[in-house]
């Protein structure tokens, strides 16, 4: 579930994240899901299999977290408002809670992909 | 190749002569040279020994000292046995599985009261590969909180169905709870709808396996290995096993008889068992007692040869209820035994056979026996146990345990010589005293037919 992307490349090189950091910080505020008290993992499309597994794995009280963040944006959108300022989500509140699950969980499957299709050769 | 009908018996036999001499001189050298004996050493205060049977098999095992009886709370032995074989540091559950399918092996976990044991087979070239994977299991297995909801749970709750289906498991269990209280009396697995779920999580059971795989609680023992190579792979590859837990120790709590009466409606079948302190196992010491080993052949109930009820003093008394079936074992553990007499079938049989079997338990204590039976009864059970020593997994585990619990390994032939030296005296003494203390006695199945022990003349 995880799409191509050029951060691992950015985050490798000093200097270049340096550059991109002000940039990416600014563009993760505009996006303006934090101001609905979202973190950036409760966006990820949940339609699939692997979140799906992915959101099994969760811990109770992350679990509990996701659904009364969501419940709370779906509120805020219907009423067409944004939270107060104090219950925004602070950039540092903003961690990677399920895209590590995810990432285990697609190297699963390549792993099985992988073995399933596997040639083998004979100890000569 | 057609032979003509008169040459054929002889030519056959002249074709076999020489395999036969082959085979019988191996057995003989086999015999004489002591390979059934275990060579033992010690790598990282790890304990391990070998014999180097004539086989192109080798069979591995970790023995731990982690069964039931030492679990911290319930169902952790059965969790930590459930997660042998899943995903490791290096690699997953599916590799592992994986790779040893490609190389032919077979691996397997079980538990029992005393120990956990994980066990591979395999080819003999494949010794280097199988100690790493026993050893990284014990050392690396990562205990995550996903296989334990997904897959490990599953599993032992389906243990937990199949043994609440088995009368015969329900009784044994039973039988012990009320012989031992905790320890040994702690059911091996789930054996109620209870919440065992409510004490087990990931970490907990990480936990549990630093103190289970510690290095003084393993012992590493092969059947059909080289010493020399088993030695090398141990001392490279467990060296990074565990010293010690921080949050559990393994207590070893000298167990204690009491005795007493459980009875469980059942559905499916009739079991009850009359069990009475018995020996323990022949690596524990002092507290080791041939006689009773002789005096459980004595009594037995089943035969060891066939269209005959056998010498048994129980098949006899129970031979006319051919619906119920006696059999008697000693259930040796390190530091106590428990000498069970099962009786299963009918219950209207079982009521009227274990009426029979309690009778015949008195005649017996009564010093009622002849010499020709003891002979029997010893002859049979230095057969049993010099058999129970040679076959692989008995052998393993009962080796494993010495090893452990005070570093001798399992000599079938010095345990041999100690049951031939029983003497009748000895049997009479230990059949007088089997019925002064108080019995354990369990019920399971239809408890309106089945007796209590107080109606059969046991004193509970």
């Amino acid at each position: 579930m995880s799409g191509p992307s050029l951060a691992p490349y950015i985050m490798r090189r000093p200097w270049l994240r340096s550059w991109m950091m002000p940039f990416a910080k600014w563009y993760a505020n505009a996006s303006g899901y934090r101001r609905l008290g979202l973190r950036a993992d409760d966006l990820i499309p949940e339609e699939n299999d692997t979140v799906q597994l992915a959101l099994k794995r969760l811990p109770p009280k992350e679990a509990y977290d996701r659904v009364f963040r969501l419940r709370r944006a779906f509120q805020c959108s219907l009423a067409h408002q944004l939270l107060p300022p104090e219950e925004q989500t602070k950039p540092e509140e903003d961690t990677s809670y399920l895209k590590p699950i995810i990432e285990e969980i697609e190297r699963e499957y390549k792993e099985m992909a992988d073995l399933e299709s596997m040639t083998i050769q004979k100890r000569k | 190749m057609v032979l003509p009908a008169a040459v054929a018996p002889r030519a056959l036999r002249a074709i076999q002569q020489p395999i036969r001499q082959v085979t019988q001189k191996r057995g003989l050298a086999a015999a004489a040279s002591g390979s059934f004996q275990y060579e033992q050493g010690e790598a990282h205060s790890v304990q391990y020994a070998s014999r180097d049977l004539p086989s192109a098999t080798t069979t591995l095992a970790v023995v731990a000292r982690a069964g039931s009886r030492y679990q911290p709370l319930p169902g952790f032995s059965d969790a930590l046995e459930k997660f042998a074989f899943k995903s490791t540091m290096k690699r997953s559950a599916l590799r592992i599985t994986r790779e040893s399918e490609l190389l032919g092996g077979e691996l397997s976990a079980y538990h029992n009261r005393e120990n956990l044991v994980l066990r591979a087979r395999f080819m003999k070239e494949d010794l280097p590969y199988f100690t790493e994977l026993l050893a990284e299991l014990i050392s690396k297995t990562r205990y995550t909180s996903h296989e334990l909801a997904e897959e490990v749970m599953h599993v032992m709750r389906l243990d937990q169905k199949g043994l609440l289906a088995s009368p015969l498991n329900m009784a044994m269990n039973s039988v012990h709870g009320v012989a031992f209280h905790h320890g040994l009396g702690t059911p091996t697995n789930a054996t109620s709808s209870s919440p065992f779920q409510k004490y087990i999580d990931a970490q907990a059971i990480a936990d549990y396996s630093e103190a289970a795989y510690a290095r003084k609680n393993i012992a590493v023992v092969a059947n059909g290995a080289d010493h020399q190579e088993l030695a090398k792979w141990v001392k490279e590859f467990f060296q990074d096993t565990k010293t010690a837990s921080s949050v559990y120790t393994i207590k070893n709590e000298p167990t204690k008889y009491f005795g007493g009466e459980e009875r469980i409606a059942h559905a499916s079948g009739n079991v009850m068992i009359l069990a009475f302190p018995g020996s323990s196992s022949f690596t524990s010491g002092q507290s080791f007692k041939p006689e009773l080993q002789v005096l459980a052949a004595l009594l037995g109930g089943e035969t060891s040869i066939k269209w005959s009820p056998g010498f048994s003093l129980l098949s006899k008394a129970a031979a006319d209820f051919p619906l119920a079936h006696v059999s008697t074992v000693n259930q040796a553990y390190t530091d106590a035994g428990l000498l069970t007499v099962t009786i299963t079938g009918k219950s209207q049989d079982i009521a009227k056979a274990s009426k029979a079997v309690v009778d015949a338990l008195k005649s017996v204590a009564s010093g009622n026996v002849s010499d020709e039976d003891i002979t029997k009864a010893t002859a049979l059970a230095k057969f049993r146990a010099l058999e129970a020593g040679q076959q692989t997994q008995a052998g393993l585990e009962a080796t494993g345990m010495g090893l452990i619990s005070n570093k001798q390994p399992y000599q079938i032939d010095q345990l041999g010589d100690k049951i031939g030296k029983v003497t009748a005296d000895q049997v009479k003494t230990a059949a007088k005293s089997l019925l002064d203390q108080k019995a354990a006695v369990s019920s399971v199945g239809d408890l309106f037919v089945l007796p209590w022990a107080e109606e059969i003349g046991l004193k509970v």
